[in-house]
């Protein structure tokens, strides 16, 4: 069941504060978070959070296409190692 | 940079006419085809490839000298792989992830970091997972601009100005 339009998306308080400090800072950081529960939010777009996999903090660079998600979508728990063939990097 | 790249798997037979069951490890997996021939890893046999249609995790293919379901069976666990320089060539900022893998990675002011186990990507842009003798556990480089500045393949190495709390 979706969860109810009047209440807004849930963040936790603390990647709020985070978040919210690694913009007034100016700095490139990532910001290591705990909370894959959290929604992605607009004023996350253009910072680096490390979301944590349950082993380690994996880096999340957050674009526009990835508001409304959740953090937890883009940090996997179990590692697939493919074959690399023909696969492609594009740095962005 | 490695000269041979490995992009499928021999299955095993698929029907009783010399058919094989191919898992193809390209991004686009019918792309395979245009790496032919493919040979094994220590080049003894070549194989052309023609492939028949697709079936649940792979495809079916014919492989040249390959005319009966025993020869087939043979051939189960075979990697196919292809030259490097087959692979079209890539637009700026764009790499084979099969280039990046093992080269060295090494900090703004010259002090190695590791080298590159894999390449990643979780939906939110490509990872360097680093590994080095400082390091406790691999870590996950951004593949950006502004975390990898320089890639030359040439000299085999990478520079990272890495963001900070990642090291």
């Amino acid at each position: 069941m979706a969860r109810s339009v009047w209440k807004g998306p849930f963040v936790d308080a603390y990647v709020l504060k985070k978040a919210e400090a690694a913009r007034d800072s100016g700095r490139k950081e990532v910001i290591k978070i705990w909370s894959r529960r959290s929604t992605i939010l607009p004023q996350f777009v253009g910072l680096t959070f490390g979301v944590y996999n349950g082993q380690k903090h994996i880096p999340v660079n957050v674009t526009e296409d990835m508001i409304g998600q959740k953090f937890g979508e883009y940090s996997p728990t179990r590692t697939y190692y493919g074959h690399a063939a023909d696969k492609k990097a594009k740095r962005k | 940079m490695n000269d041979k790249v490995c992009v499928g798997a021999i299955a095993g037979a698929y029907g009783v006419r010399g058919e094989v069951r191919l898992k193809s490890f390209c991004a686009v997996p019918e792309d395979i085809v245009d790496y032919a021939p493919l040979s094994s890893e220590d080049g003894t046999q070549n194989f052309s490839v023609q492939v028949t249609g697709r079936i649940k995790n792979g495809l079916t293919a014919r492989l040249s000298g390959v005319e009966s379901k025993e020869a087939a069976d043979a051939l189960k666990g075979l990697r196919l792989y292809a030259p490097r320089e087959r692979l079209p060539a890539l637009p700026d900022d764009e790499y084979y992830y099969a280039d990046l893998i093992g080269l060295e990675v090494l900090d703004t002011g010259g002090t190695p970091l590791g080298r590159v186990r894999s390449v990643q990507n979780h939906g939110a842009g490509d990872l360097l997972e680093i590994i080095g003798p400082g390091l406790k556990a691999t870590v996950l480089l951004p593949f950006t601009q502004e975390a990898v500045p320089t890639v030359d393949l040439e000299a085999g190495r990478i520079i990272a100005d890495p963001p900070d709390g990642l090291f």
